[in-house]
């Protein structure tokens, strides 16, 4: 199976209702695998906003939805991801990310989009994040995907890159393990709710009111850090010869494995919020944190931001990675 | 059940200008429900940005108030997801025709089975009176100081494309609104009711009309209702399917 299709499989499994996307390489294999799905309403929409807007009403009015894209749609979506955050809908984002800015490279892989899956949309948002780095990892974190965005009723966005998506692995689906979380809640008609991208109270919007947007936003940041503490998924390789800690995550934590061998590895799946408490106690011993990431150092200010030392970046820029050179690098 | 029990009487005085024309389409939207004697269950009104915009938010029913622009596919999720539900649109010309433009010409394409109601006042009220993509040639607003260059969108154009279901209405011509949104909700698939309506603060008042009276009798001299037309010039209302 491919990472796609991994991606697709596990939505269906996960009990979504509807999809729409718009074709962008290399994400494109998740909508041919829902085309063909007869049980599912499927939009081949007209651009990714529309996607995305038509996965928030479909949430809203009928039960789990998604889209799926790669950086360039992902930057149109913005917008709508704050407008599900404030709509309180659940939603799953898959961004199988390639080399940007702009259109970029197209369509090598990359990690370049991990700052804006949190930072994108305006505002002060709390969104979950994960990153697999497997084929029936991309399956299972889909569904988690799902669950984390029912029990947060918010965005979630799984992220992936070119080289997962494409990824060809044998995958053993019965061995993967996971629950399905339900859709609760009135059914969309029967009340006189207004769902709105203001803020608003009991359907009224307030958009002049100070303590109602407090009040707001500090439920969801409380909910969402209560909730993410269910989904704190990472995989921490201890060798305890190495007084070294590498940080990776998507593929190449798979590029790097064979380090191992020589130093300690941490990679976390929930990518948001950060695993701060596993973080902060797993580092305590390392003398050197590096982070090796197909973008500029972006995930490596967030380990800054958390442990508040000084960690070292390898950066993995234009869409090729080679365990030799990044070796060459921690010489 | 009466046109009241489908709007938040609870809400009003509505936060619209006086002499605002969204109110009049927000009312006879209301009495169509009334006379087609929908159950608030199959209905649902979705809207995007701007002063109509926040129409969604004065009917008694599971309503979305989206972005701005997106509020055809985000009504197209609802009628896609929900096709046992009444999905209108309400929203105005800029957020519809300008930011949206796209959807709209997709909708049609799609002929999905929704009815969209746009109130077109000419301008971007809530900004404050800049020109909106159905701002007339020469008219002056406060960015086109100097008289709009640029002709306003064939919206009827776009919509009869695709043969879709289009009409044109005005805030004067009330029995004539309510039969046409009649009309629009009863149609299978994608229909579109543009209601040239009256935005006296940012809009009439600087073409020098004293009120929203003299703004709704120019609508009563202008447009003439005709009827059986293939093509509705500039200056007719009538309905095209």
């Amino acid at each position: 199976m491919q990472g796609n299709e991994a991606v697709a499989e596990a939505a269906v499994k996960a009990g979504i209702k509807f999809y729409a996307a718009y074709p962008i390489t290399p994400a494109s294999e998740i909508m041919h695998v829902m085309a063909k799905k007869k049980d599912i309403k499927f939009v081949h929409a007209e651009d990714e906003i529309a996607a995305v807007m038509m996965a928030i009403g479909a949430s809203i009015s009928d039960g789990k939805s998604m889209t799926s894209t790669s950086g360039p749609g992902f930057s149109l979506m913005q917008e709508s991801i704050g407008m599900a955050t404030m709509t309180e809908t659940p939603l799953v984002i898959v961004n199988v990310q390639r080399v940007g800015p702009s259109t970029g490279m197209p369509t090598l892989p990359s990690q370049g989009d991990v700052l804006q899956s949190a930072y994108g949309s305006h505002g002060d948002r709390y969104p979950i994040v994960f990153y697999p780095n497997s084929v029936s990892e991309m399956y299972k974190y889909t569904i988690e995907s799902f669950n984390a965005a029912e029990e947060n009723q918010g965005p979630v966005i799984l992220l992936s890159d070119g080289f997962l998506g494409h990824l060809y692995e044998t995958v053993e689906l019965d061995k993967i393990d996971y629950k399905v979380k339900d859709r609760k809640g009135k059914k969309f008609g029967t009340g006189n709710r207004h769902y709105t991208g203001l803020i608003s109270k009991n359907g009224i919007p307030m958009t002049k009111d100070t303590k109602v947007y407090r009040e707001w936003i500090k439920k969801v940041k409380e909910r969402t850090e209560k909730i993410a503490k269910n989904y704190a998924f990472y995989e921490y390789l201890e060798n305890e010869k190495s007084n070294t800690l590498l940080i990776a995550y998507g593929i190449t934590s798979r590029v790097i494995l064979p380090l191992k061998e020589k130093y300690s590895i941490f990679r976390p799946i929930r990518m948001f919020p950060v695993l701060e408490k596993e973080l902060k106690k797993i580092s305590e011993k390392y003398k050197k944190i590096i982070v090796i990431e197909m973008n500029d150092g972006q995930y490596k200010k967030e380990i800054e931001r958390v442990l508040k030392r000084e960690i070292e970046s390898i950066p993995i820029l234009g869409g090729s990675i080679h365990l030799s050179e990044i070796k060459d690098k921690l010489k | 059940m009466n046109f009241k029990d489908y709007l938040k009487i609870e809400r009003f005085p509505s936060s619209w200008c006086p002499g605002c024309g969204i109110g009049i389409v927000v009312c006879n939207t209301a009495r169509v429900f009334e006379e087609l004697k929908l159950k608030k269950e199959d209905i649902t009104v979705v809207s995007g940005i701007g002063c109509t915009g926040r129409a969604a938010g004065y009917f008694n029913m599971d309503t979305i108030h989206g972005l701005h622009g997106r509020a055809i596919p985000l009504a197209e999720g609802v009628k896609i997801a929900r096709p046992d539900m009444k999905v209108m649109v309400l929203s105005g010309d800029g957020d519809l025709i300008g930011i949206g433009g796209n959807h709209l010409i997709h909708a049609c394409k799609r002929n999905t089975d929704i009815t969209v109601i746009c109130n077109n006042n000419h301008i971007y009220g809530m900004t404050g009176g800049q020109r909106s993509p159905m701002t007339d040639k020469g008219i002056k607003t406060i960015t086109s100081p100097y008289g709009n260059e640029e002709d306003p969108v064939n919206v009827q154009g776009i919509v009869r494309a695709n043969k879709r279901f289009f009409a044109r209405t005005t805030t004067f011509h009330i029995l004539h609104m309510k039969s046409v949104i009649k009309e629009a909700i009863q149609h299978k698939g994608f229909s579109f009711v543009e209601i040239v309506s009256n935005c006296v603060e940012n809009y009439g008042r600087r073409l020098g009309f004293k009120n929203a009276y003299d703004m709704l009798l120019n609508f009563k001299q202008t447009y003439k209702i005709v009827k059986d037309a293939k093509e509705l010039e500039w200056d007719e209302i009538g309905i095209i399917k």
